[in-house]
């Protein structure tokens, strides 16, 4: 798998953009996780339902900053 | 009896009489939420997040801002070593971050209280403590003392980077600069917890002046009202 994957050019490249940013990444989670919670917490009042929001909220913040995360980091390696 | 002491009983009704209270309803199961008085929860929020809610009686969110909004705001403090959150006005370094910062509440205070320090007469911070001091500009004027504790206490910072004017001393440097220097990533890092964290306590002020959110979908009121059969 890791073979076949290093001979596709993007792949070295992602990864090495990806890990360079790391500290961006691994200290941009504990933000995503708090924004989740607080839009939970503001949103419900029952402690069940804040979990099951902020878990909601948590892959969407995440799904779309990801996606925007790739999209910048393959645009970077275009141009 | 006469008009005056209708009157009289009147208003001893409406003293006995509870105050009127301000309710919200909860998107969950419908319950009211006894928002107390919420101007006060409000600014109980903005003062230290999360104290509103446990003003209204709601301690789990109350623990749960105040756990969130404080600790966000301390990690960012101490990823950007201490020199993150400061209050500065002046042309060519306004820091627009602080505005985020404030809402955090009393825990962002002491920078507005040191920019005033270090820009009045005495030209030094309070008690010459850099906790929360801005960054010296090139030019900027400061007090003899809040000159030797920086030559002293900062390792970017030594004797030769002021002017004697006395009965003043004159920096000739940025010490914003030296902070970026030696700091790097991590004052953008610090910056950025400490401002998500006050910019989220907007919305824990809101939540304690209006209630919650959420409002309950079609779905949810169809559940609720319609019985359920008994197992």
């Amino acid at each position: 798998m890791i073979p076949l994957l290093s001979t596709i050019p993007v792949f070295p490249v992602l990864v090495a953009a990806l890990v360079d940013s790391v500290p961006g990444i691994f200290f941009g989670l504990p933000l995503v996780a708090l924004a989740s919670l607080v839009f939970a917490a503001t949103h419900h009042e029952d402690p069940a339902e804040i979990r099951f929001a902020t878990v909601h909220w948590a892959v969407w913040l995440g799904g779309i900053l990801g996606l925007v995360l790739a999209a910048v980091l393959l645009l970077g390696w275009f141009a | 009896m006469g008009q005056g002491s209708d009157t009289r009983l009147a208003l001893a009704r409406d003293k006995q009489a509870p105050s009127p209270r301000v309710v919200a309803v909860s998107p969950d199961d419908g319950s009211a939420i006894d928002l107390k008085n919420p101007a006060i929860a409000a600014v109980l929020a903005w003062a230290v997040p999360g104290l509103g809610h446990l003003y209204q009686g709601r301690v789990f969110k109350g623990r749960l801002f105040m756990g969130a909004i404080l600790g966000t705001f301390l990690a960012g403090m101490w990823l950007g070593g201490g020199k993150v959150v400061y209050a500065s006005w002046k042309p060519g370094d306004t820091r627009w971050a602080f505005v985020c910062q404030a809402g955090a509440g009393l825990v962002a205070l002491p920078a507005i209280v040191q920019s005033l320090q270090i820009r009045g007469v005495s030209k030094q911070p309070l008690f010459g403590s850099t906790f929360m001091a801005p960054p010296l500009t090139a030019g900027q004027y400061v007090s003899r003392g809040y000159a030797d504790r920086l030559a002293a206490s900062d390792p970017d910072i030594d004797a030769e980077d002021f002017f004697d004017r006395p009965p003043l001393k004159q920096f000739r440097g940025e010490q914003v600069s030296h902070w970026h220097r030696r700091l790097g990533r991590w004052f953008d890092i610090g910056t950025l917890y400490t401002m998500l964290a006050g910019m989220l306590n907007v919305l824990v002020i809101y939540d304690a002046w209006a209630g919650p959110l959420g409002t309950p979908t079609d779905a949810d009121r169809k559940a609720r009202t319609t019985p359920q059969p008994k197992t």
